[in-house]
């Protein structure tokens, strides 16, 4: 695999559609005529120009940022099951991968809505369509992971990420939930890992510090959100994936972190996370953690399209694709409250 | 006589044009050059966003309009009902006014159609509804039919005889399901209920449609047996994740066939209902298809006048638009008066202004063309498109094109059959081009290419009768000119006899090839020979043809110095090598007798290079003075190479330095940096002229070699051509004839042979074949003739216009592709 004289035998032919995708994505100069635009319809207006074209041809004006949002994701979705309808193994399998990301997220979105007595009719739309199956809908009935697994999940393509909440019997609630998830990750992510660095070749060269970025980041998020719970060490340890560049040292000292500072010292050590904290702050100026992240992504995810006859090229397009999804509608967003402030708060991607 | 000229073979003169138009009078003056379509208008507002020029609002509403549009033909298109081909083009709206109208009729249209079919939507739910509970009483009975009889199902008497014990009771739940759920649905209630429910399904006989996007469903209905409380919440948790619709069914037999019956006769009036809505519909849609086309017409016509005059200048006063744009020089007169027309339909008092400004920009290039002109001009065009007022190659593309595919394709019967396939699409003119949009790639393209293929076909079959082949066969139509030595014997198939053209030739066969050489053994070695001879002579004429139009275009262009130092001296090397050959190929056809010495020409004009000077054999000697003249055909030859290389470039730079030199004689005060800099740029300049005028030079010298070696695909193609057909037919044709036995049913056998016969022609000898020749004629026409005059650096002349605007659209389109 990752063979380039045999890549294009099975994989070119997908490689090659997604490149095109790729240079649908908006440029610079793009944003810069959406974050002028007045109302939605001029945004309307000037998407036709760009490749999304005809898009919002058929929704009646006045538009809502929902039904922009909605258009596209059905455009991302109809793009990668577009691809994910023709292809063949291992791509196949690759791509499944990328979609059980999206399953975790729906789940927890369930079980969230659930336990807040939100009826599921009504919850089911806001799931995200690439992590759709069947037995998703049925999940209100879980009333411990446990009983999530034997009952809801055991068929599915995600039982694997289960096998550490199996014996678990405690109820479901707010906390739980996010042990769960992160549990979930956790397992899904460094499975997506082992799966990458077996594929070998170009694929694991890309994907490997694409997953490792994925899974510190992880880390880091779960540290600094776990500062003012009553977790114990060891179980966030426990949610830490082991699949980063802090594993094994940077994680130890990570659980022992005890305020932003500390995580800030212990990143600074990593020579990739180096700059990450740089323009970090409250300040007007200053962006979050959570963008900074986001920028770090979208460049890495950006080079991968450097490099021919790989799967990396699948994944960047999805996630740049869901980068610029959630860019368009910020601008929407901003647009639509008459708020322009922050309107230049996206992150541009070429 | 020198207009009828430009008008023929250069594009039609361009003029730039700006109009002054008042505010009141604009949209109608642009509706009437739409009309017409007969100004290419320039974009002078191009720094400026789409959405924040003029006319955004009036954009916006026809994108609206154009959605309502699409929706009621998209409606139109589900219920399959029949938009006529054939309309009138109704003319641009005629003023903001009517448009308003149609906009809100549109509106009310389709806010009544929706309304209609919301009401449509609501009943077949509840229709399906009833039917769902119709089927699910129907599947009820069943199931406990089967219950009372089967061992391993539910005992029936568990219910019925512990009525008393309300925990030990036996619930049961019915609903109705997507057939491709029921695995999951099933696993499901398993594995969270631990076994203790029980579910049976039925599938549904009859077919669902869904309501809401009108595709059929499949479904069947279920039933699930628990007992207890928690049990039921559960799995009515389950059904509600499922999406599984749940209706009430009683345990009694009779109360069941109850509802049914009343279930019964509620669907039949609806059934009614429902059909008179959808009657109702119809007749709306019916109406609306008649005259879809003509709004759509319409609201395209009305949005594109106001996205060309967003490309308008507003000027300061904002009284007015200024527009720019090129015209036909023999338009100006018309659109003065589209613009007068305009101007009294709107009732402005203030008139159009239209003036001619020169530009700096170069004008688009229009050629007038007709139908048959038209696909030789896409040929032309598809290698790039006439710098402004160049000569236009289509023109002489229309005979040398088809006339180099014959050469290649040189067969009688296969000529005829392109003819007559390029001649039936003529026929059928008037068929297709009102179905134009609804034919397939590959039928529309041979549509468009109709009149080059029935001129293929003409000089196929031309120079099929020139080669004397029909099917690889030849035919004796004037008799042949050789005599056999001894007129009285017979021959047979085995036979071979040598023939002396000094005593068994007479009078010269009076057309073509003589049929005699059809059956000689060195007939292959006699047409390669003659074949090779004529593709060098075409060769050498067309591209000398291309040498004197480039002489014409430098005349037009008043370009003196190309004239003497590119045409000339490329002309003389050409005709001094290649020239001198095909002067060769004639005076051997002429003077040299088969009998004597038989010098070779291609020996010969290798000599002529590489041994320089030196004798010839007499023997290998065409006519006496042969040595001098090649010398000095050789001398003159590579003399021409450092005048094609230096003589242009040489001559602009004195003239550059004498400019300066007066230049510098007006202004004494440049300073000394600006000087330095524009040296620097010169030399820059200067070192590109060279380059260019080497990289020239060079592709011009190696061409005549490199290109005359590249017409001899003509001999090539024309050898595999004639050769694929007689292998073709000694393949099949002849071994039946040869060796079938005709009383044993050979005959029978022969109609398969024969199939198989004409089939492998025409998807070899003519589809693929044919396909080979027109894109090597292709090559020839744009690399070989064209690199002699070509430019092609122009852009094409595209008026704004309703029809052109009209062609590509797709609604219209889409409607009539039902």
């Amino acid at each position: 695999m990752g063979d380039m004289t045999t890549f294009n035998i099975d994989s070119g032919y997908f490689e090659g559609l997604v490149r095109g995708y790729r240079s649908g994505i908006l440029r610079r100069n793009d944003y810069h005529n959406l974050v002028e635009c007045e109302t939605l319809d001029d945004l309307k207006l000037h998407l036709q120009g760009t490749d999304y074209g005809p898009l919002l041809a058929n929704d009646p004006s006045p538009l809502i940022v929902q039904t922009i949002d909605e258009r596209l994701k059905e455009r991302l979705v109809h793009e990668f099951t577009h691809i994910r309808n023709q292809c063949v193994q291992p791509l196949a399998q690759f791509l499944d991968y990328m979609t059980y990301g999206y399953m975790i997220d729906n789940i927890i979105l369930l079980i969230t809505g659930t336990l807040r007595n939100r009826p599921i009719a009504e919850l089911l739309p806001r799931c995200h369509p690439l992590g759709q199956f069947d037995e998703l809908a049925t999940i209100s009935i879980a009333q411990s992971p446990a009983e999530l697994f034997n009952a809801v999940m055991v068929d599915t393509p995600l039982a694997p990420f289960f096998s550490e909440c199996v014996q678990d019997e405690n109820d479901l609630d707010e906390m739980n939930i996010e042990i769960l998830r992160n549990k979930l990750y956790k397992s899904y992510l460094e499975d997506f890992y082992a799966f990458c660095k077996k594929l070998g070749g170009t694929t694991a060269d890309v994907m490997c510090p694409i997953l490792a970025f994925e899974a510190d980041r992880r880390a880091i998020t779960i540290t600094i959100n776990s500062f003012r719970t009553d977790l114990l060490k060891d179980d966030i340890e426990n949610l830490y994936p082991k699949c980063g560049i802090l594993f094994p040292e940077g994680l130890k000292y990570l659980k022992n972190a005890e305020d932003r500072e500390e995580v800030r010292r212990i990143c600074e050590r990593f020579g990739p996370y180096k700059d990450l904290y740089n323009g970090v702050g409250d300040g007007p100026n200053d962006k979050t953690l959570e963008d900074k992240f986001f920028e770090e992504e979208v460049k890495m995810l950006m080079l991968s399209f450097e490099q021919q006859f790989h799967f990396g090229v699948f994944y960047a397009f999805v996630k740049l694709k869901e980068q610029e999804n959630r860019n368009i509608v910020w601008i929407a967003e901003c647009i639509a409250q008459k708020n322009k402030n922050k309107i230049d708060n996206y992150i541009p991607i070429f | 006589m020198a207009e009828k000229e430009t008008y023929f073979f250069r594009a039609t003169d361009m003029q730039m044009v700006e109009m002054f138009l008042s505010q009141e009078c604009a949209y109608e003056c642009v509706k009437e050059l739409g009309e017409l379509g007969l100004i290419q208008f320039i974009d002078l507002e191009k720094g400026t966003n789409l959405f924040q020029r003029s006319f955004v609002p009036e954009l916006k509403r026809a994108d609206e309009m154009e959605r309502r549009l699409r929706y009621l033909a998209a409606e139109i298109n589900a219920e399959g009902i029949k938009v006529p081909i054939e309309y009138e083009i109704p003319p641009a709206p005629n003023s903001t006014a009517t448009e308003s109208d149609l906009e809100t009729m549109i509106g009310t249209l389709e806010d009544e159609l929706k309304e209609v079919k919301k009401n449509l939507t609501a009943l077949r739910n509840s229709y399906v509804d009833l039917m769902e509970l119709k089927q699910t009483l129907i599947a009820a009975d069943i199931f406990f039919r089967k219950g009372s009889g089967s061992l391993w199902s539910v005992p029936t008497n568990s219910y019925s005889l512990e009525e008393g014990d309300e925990g030990g009771r036996l619930h049961f739940i019915t609903g109705v399901i997507d057939r491709d759920k029921v695995g999951t649905f099933e696993r499901v209630i398993w594995r969270s209920c631990r076994g203790n429910v029980f579910v049976k399904t039925v599938e549904i006989k009859d077919e669902m449609t869904d309501p809401d996007s009108g595709e059929i469903v499949e479904k069947n209905v279920f039933i699930c047996f628990f007992q207890g409380n928690q049990l039921e919440q559960r799995v009515k948790k389950i059904c509600d994740g499922m999406s599984c619709r749940v209706y009430p069914c009683s345990e009694k037999t009779s109360r069941r066939h109850e509802v049914r019956d009343q279930v019964s006769t509620r669907l039949a009036e609806m059934e009614d209902v429902i059909c008179q809505t959808q009657e109702h519909r119809t007749q709306q849609l019916k109406d609306i298809a008649v005259d879809i086309r003509s709004w759509i017409v319409k609201v395209k016509k009305w949005r594109s006048i106001y996205y060309t005059m967003s490309k308008f200048n507003v000027n300061d006063t904002r009284t007015g638009f200024i527009a720019e744009g090129w015209v036909r020089t023999c338009d100006l007169e018309n659109v003065k008066q589209a613009l007068k027309r305009g101007a009294t339909t709107s009732g402005s008092v203030v008139m159009p202004i239209l003036n001619t400004v020169g530009s700096s920009m170069p004008p688009p290039t229009y050629h007038p063309t007709n139908k048959i002109t038209k696909g030789y001009q896409v040929i032309i065009d598809a290698y790039g498109v006439a710098t402004y007022q160049e000569i236009n190659p289509a023109i002489f593309t229309v005979i040398t094109f088809p006339f180099l595919f014959g050469i290649m394709f040189g067969d009688m019967a296969h000529g005829l059959f392109l003819f007559l396939f390029g001649a039936w699409f003529i026929h059928k003119e008037s068929y297709f081009d009102l179905r134009k949009h609804l034919l397939d790639e590959i039928i529309s393209m041979l549509y468009h290419g109709r009149y080059i293929i029935m001129m293929m076909g003409i000089f196929a079959s031309y120079s099929g009768f020139l080669y004397n082949e029909i099917y690889s066969k030849g035919v004796d139509i004037f008799g042949s000119s050789w005599r056999m030595p001894n007129d009285d014997q017979t021959y047979t198939s085995s036979d071979s006899v040598t023939l002396d053209p000094k005593y068994d030739y007479g009078p010269p066969y009076y057309y073509g090839i003589d049929p005699m050489w059809i059956l000689s053994e060195n007939k292959l070695t006699y047409l390669n020979s003659y074949k090779m001879k004529l593709s060098v002579i075409l060769g050498l004429s067309q591209m000398t043809f291309g040498l004197f139009i480039s002489l014409s275009n430098y005349r037009y262009f008043g370009r003196v110095l190309d004239i003497w130092f590119t045409f000339i001296p490329q002309l003389i090397f050409l005709e001094c090598i290649i020239g001198y050959m095909c002067f060769l190929i004639f005076y051997k056809w002429f003077f040299v007798d088969a009998g004597k010495s038989n010098p070779s020409i291609l020996i010969t004009m290798i000599d002529m290079f590489l041994s320089i000077g030196s004798g010839i054999d007499s023997d290998d000697k065409f006519y006496e003075g042969q040595e001098l003249v090649q010398l000095c055909l050789v001398i003159i030859a590579l003399c021409m190479v450092p005048i094609m290389f230096a003589a242009k470039p040489l001559i602009e730079k004195y003239q550059r330095n004498k400019d300066v030199a007066d230049y510098e004689a007006l202004s004494y005060d440049s300073d000394d940096e600006d000087l330095e800099e524009r040296e620097k740029a010169e030399q820059a300049a200067e070192l590109d002229i060279w380059v260019n005028q080497g990289i020239h030079t060079i592709e011009f010298c190696l061409g005549v070699i490199s290109n005359t070696a590249s017409y001899l695909r003509l001999w090539a193609l024309s050898l595999a051509h004639s050769e694929l057909s007689e292998v073709l037919w000694d393949m099949t044709m002849y071994y039946a004839f040869e060796w079938l036995d005709w009383d044993e049913g050979g005959c029978i056998l022969l109609i398969f042979i024969f199939a198989a016969w004409a089939a492998l022609t025409v998807s070899i000898l003519l589809c693929m074949e044919g396909l080979s020749a027109f894109l090597h004629a292709l090559r020839l026409h744009w690399v070989e003739f064209q690199n002699k005059f070509y430019d092609g650096n122009g852009y094409k002349f595209l008026p704004f216009s309703f029809s052109l605007i009209l062609e590509n659209e797709e609604n219209l389109e889409e409607i009539s592709a039902i």
